[in-house]
């Protein structure tokens, strides 16, 4: 089993927190006996995706831009998980993770199904995974965090993933607290029990 | 960029959100709005947002575009549920700068949302997020405009795309008609862009038909399910 940790905090100091959710999942995954492979988005080159339809029209599931998001790509369709980690940036995703999964349009279908009692485009691949998003925040917001649990449940519906769990991390907590956190997400999510040392 | 001075002294900025930058149907939308508050006296500039945060001084540029304007306008399209990545790092630049800087005048903000799926409800995490960033930036919220269906537009300006756009023109121009006037996007003009251009049955067969089409003329007929990177996965067959 693997797992693909998408790091979408900023590189220098205000990017701590995301840090600290990424080691501790990354410690929890690897205490279950998974692998884990750790994307920090922000010293990646990925360009934007441009809307181009290249990925879906003319090399079906590939993109026409060559930098590290093919990389992740690759490892996102092979994953039994995947974990999003982003300051909560206006009750979204910061620009570092969404150019990651702006740029995973290739995973999808051109076509339109109904799903949900909507229409969404079907998975290009059969393999499904776990999804896990943790936001950062300074403190306790109760609006931001409501506009990014409500911007998870929307994914979900178009990533498809076999369970999603949402969690909010907090940069004042103590860094048990916020190890704790993360452990208690990815054991809701399913992933299991650690392994006896 | 291109700005036009006027008389009045109000000024609007249309921040285009989308990356393929000043055109597509974003672009065109924004376009629309901003010519009528032209026509209402306002002054206007339009700025892309991926070419704001290409450099330090594009988005120098942009920040004080955004010092000037009394209103702006942000147009784009939805991409993975809420604001394409450009969109987002220019928003970042602008909050961070606000936050340190305060503005040299109260100014309102409002957004355009249009998205490829038929239904316009789907928009409707990116406005919130919208209206968050307005409220951490310091922007007085004017409220939004936000559609489904926008593949059917395919780009083309508003004055071209016949009567399936009627009611995206009567809700611009209601918008526009109540932000002359100061006051925020009413409702009746999010509800009348929010309607369907054509019936949602007919947009899902139009568009896979029209996905088979373009991937034939560009010779993927055969491989448009590919799955490329299927090695990649642990026991898959491809």
């Amino acid at each position: 089993m693997n797992a693909v940790i998408l790091n979408g905090g900023p590189g220098n100091g205000r990017g701590e927190v995301c840090r600290a959710v990424r080691d501790a999942a990354s410690a929890e995954f690897q205490s279950r006996g998974w692998s884990v492979r750790t994307f920090d988005l922000d010293g990646l080159t990925i360009k934007p995706c441009t809307g181009c339809f290249a990925c879906w029209l003319k090399h079906p599931g590939i993109c026409d831009v060559k930098d590290d998001a093919e990389e992740y790509v690759k490892a996102f369709v092979a994953s039994d998980a995947v974990v999003w980690i982003t300051p909560v940036t206006f009750g979204g995703a910061s620009s570092a993770l969404k150019k990651a999964l702006d740029r995973t349009i290739p995973s999808i279908l051109p076509f339109f199904i109904k799903s949900h009692g909507e229409i969404h485009h079907p998975q290009r691949y059969t393999k499904r995974r776990r999804l896990l998003a943790f936001g950062t925040l300074l403190s306790a917001d109760p609006e931001a965090e409501s506009i990014f649990r409500n911007l998870i449940r929307r994914n979900a519906v178009n990533f498809v993933p076999l369970a999603t769990e949402t969690g909010i991390v907090y940069e004042t907590e103590p860094p048990q607290a916020q190890a704790a956190r993360v452990a208690d997400l990815i054991k809701a999510v399913g992933i299991g029990e650690r392994r006896p040392q | 960029m291109n700005a036009t001075p006027n008389a009045d002294g109000r000024r609007a900025l249309l921040l285009a959100g989308s990356p393929k930058g000043l055109k597509g149907t974003s672009y065109e939308l924004g376009r629309f709005l901003l010519g009528r508050l032209e026509e209402g006296g306002y002054s206007t500039e339009t700025l892309a947002a991926s070419a704001a945060v290409r450099s330090g001084e594009a988005s120098a540029v942009l920040l004080e575009a955004i010092q000037d304007a009394d209103l702006v306008v942000v147009s784009f399209p939805l991409y993975v549920d809420q604001l394409p990545a450009p969109l987002v790092a220019a928003l970042e630049v602008i909050a961070g700068h606000r936050r340190l800087l305060p503005s040299r005048k109260p100014a309102k903000i409002a957004a355009i949302v249009q998205c490829g799926f038929p239904e316009s409800l789907q928009n409707l995490p990116a406005v919130e997020i919208m209206q968050q960033f307005a409220k951490e930036a310091g922007f007085s919220w004017a409220g939004a405009l936000y559609m489904g269906m926008g593949g059917a537009l395919g780009g083309r300006p508003l004055e071209k795309a016949g009567g399936m756009a009627r009611n995206a023109v009567k809700a611009l121009d209601r918008a526009a008609a109540s932000l002359l006037q100061g006051r925020d996007i009413p409702a009746e003009a999010s509800t009348l862009m929010a309607r369907p251009l054509v019936p949602k049955w007919l947009y899902r067969f139009m568009a896979n038909w029209g996905m088979k089409q373009e991937a034939k003329k560009h010779g993927a007929k055969k491989t448009v399910l590919a799955r490329p990177y299927e090695s990649a996965v642990p026991g898959a067959r491809d």
